[in-house]
């Protein structure tokens, strides 16, 4: 069979398109996204049938919840591309290019999870993947503040809360609620969000509180309830050689906002920094009370 | 004050996690529902998650006492 030669160019295009070169010769890495990671047992069956026929058998699990497919010969690449999409799966993105939104399993299955981060990551992958940056773009969205997939190590990462409340006509003192909190935001020097009064009623103090609901998941006569969940931002964080953890610059922000604050980070990354230079290492030089405007 | 009239006790002092919640859950679905079961548990995290998780199979918590170091907690079976 003849050798399909390719131009830089058509290379180029190649790797925007989530096709890596690997280190030997004539062979390529092709690299799928799924948003969220949560993907139907059908399409990973897709999976197994494309590894078998075009690579070596075997997959990729990438950090980045994709599966990355090694040993595609380069001849093999147009056949390949060619059928992806109707197979329903999604290329992934290498170079200067934001990258696939990583999710935790979120409040569909998980017991800590605030929010249905499936569905969002889901609905969100327009609006965050495959855009033109400096260096890349990463974002992240978790249920909560087990911060199940580092929210706070991407560029931009959302981090769901959720405020208690509760209903004194219910609870029958049995202490649990200021017992779990007393572990978690009372911990070390910390002061715990809630307290028994002399009457062995719970007292709540917002401005100690974590927002990690424990109270809400162990009260045994739902007593305490969700009173709203929001998301914490963060923004600039990576890992690599410099690593940084992302700053938080706002609490409690509205799900609905998202699209928009993930599309203004993305446009404010563009302005601040310096073609190949991560979000991070550019709001060092910036106010971030002039960043926050820009982006929230 | 002993408002319920309890079905069957279990002790489960000493029992770690998530062995605890393993047996109180075994137990409760030996029983019928409408049964009332009490069991006993040590202070810290088995009085914390056995609480949680009974709740979470669906369970009415009908009290929840501590009893010197030790708590009690009354389960009414679904």
């Amino acid at each position: 069979m003849e050798k399909k030669i390719y131009t830089d160019i058509e290379l180029q295009e190649l790797r925007t398109g989530g096709i890596i070169k690997q280190k030997q010769k004539d062979y390529f890495i092709l690299r799928t996204r799924i948003p969220g990671g949560y993907l139907k047992a059908d399409i990973l069956k897709k999976y197994s049938a494309i590894a078998n026929k075009y690579g070596r058998g075997y997959v990729h699990i990438s950090i980045r919840q994709g599966i990355e497919i090694p040993w595609v010969h380069i001849n093999n690449i147009p056949k390949l591309l060619k059928g992806l999409k109707n197979l329903g799966i999604l290329k992934g993105a290498c170079g200067p290019r934001s990258r696939n939104l990583v999710a935790c399993p979120g409040a569909s299955v998980c017991r800590f999870g605030f929010v249905d981060t499936e569905k969002l990551a889901k609905e969100l992958d327009t609006v965050a993947f495959g855009k033109d940056v400096p260096k890349k773009f990463k974002a992240a969205i978790t249920g909560c503040l087990n911060s199940c997939v580092k929210p706070q190590e991407n560029d931009l990462g959302f981090q769901a809360q959720g405020e208690p409340e509760v209903d004194l006509s219910k609870c029958i003192g049995c202490t649990l609620c200021a017992k779990v909190c007393e572990k978690v935001c009372g911990r070390g020097k910390r002061e715990p969000a809630i307290v028994m009064d002399k009457n062995k009623q719970p007292v709540y103090r917002k401005g100690n509180c974590f927002f990690e609901g424990d109270c809400i998941r162990v009260c045994p006569v739902g007593a305490w309830k969700l009173k709203k969940a929001g998301f914490a931002v963060y923004i600039g964080g990576k890992v690599g050689r410099f690593p940084k953890f992302g700053r938080k610059i706002a609490d409690f922000v509205d799900e609905k906002e998202i699209p928009k604050i993930i599309e203004n980070t993305i446009c404010c990354y563009n302005r601040i920094a310096e073609k190949g230079e991560r979000f991070g290492e550019a709001l060092e030089r910036q106010d971030i009370e002039i960043i926050k405007k820009e982006i929230l | 004050m002993n408002e319920f009239k309890i079905d069957r006790r279990i002790d489960l002092k000493g029992v770690p996690c998530p062995l605890n919640f393993v047996k109180t859950k075994l137990t409760l679905e030996g029983m019928d529902a409408g049964l009332i079961l009490e069991v006993l548990l040590d202070d810290g995290e088995p009085i914390i998650n056995v609480t949680a998780s009974v709740k979470e199979e669906g369970h009415q918590i009908l009290k929840v006492d501590k009893i010197f170091e030790h708590w009690k907690l009354v389960i009414k079976r679904q």
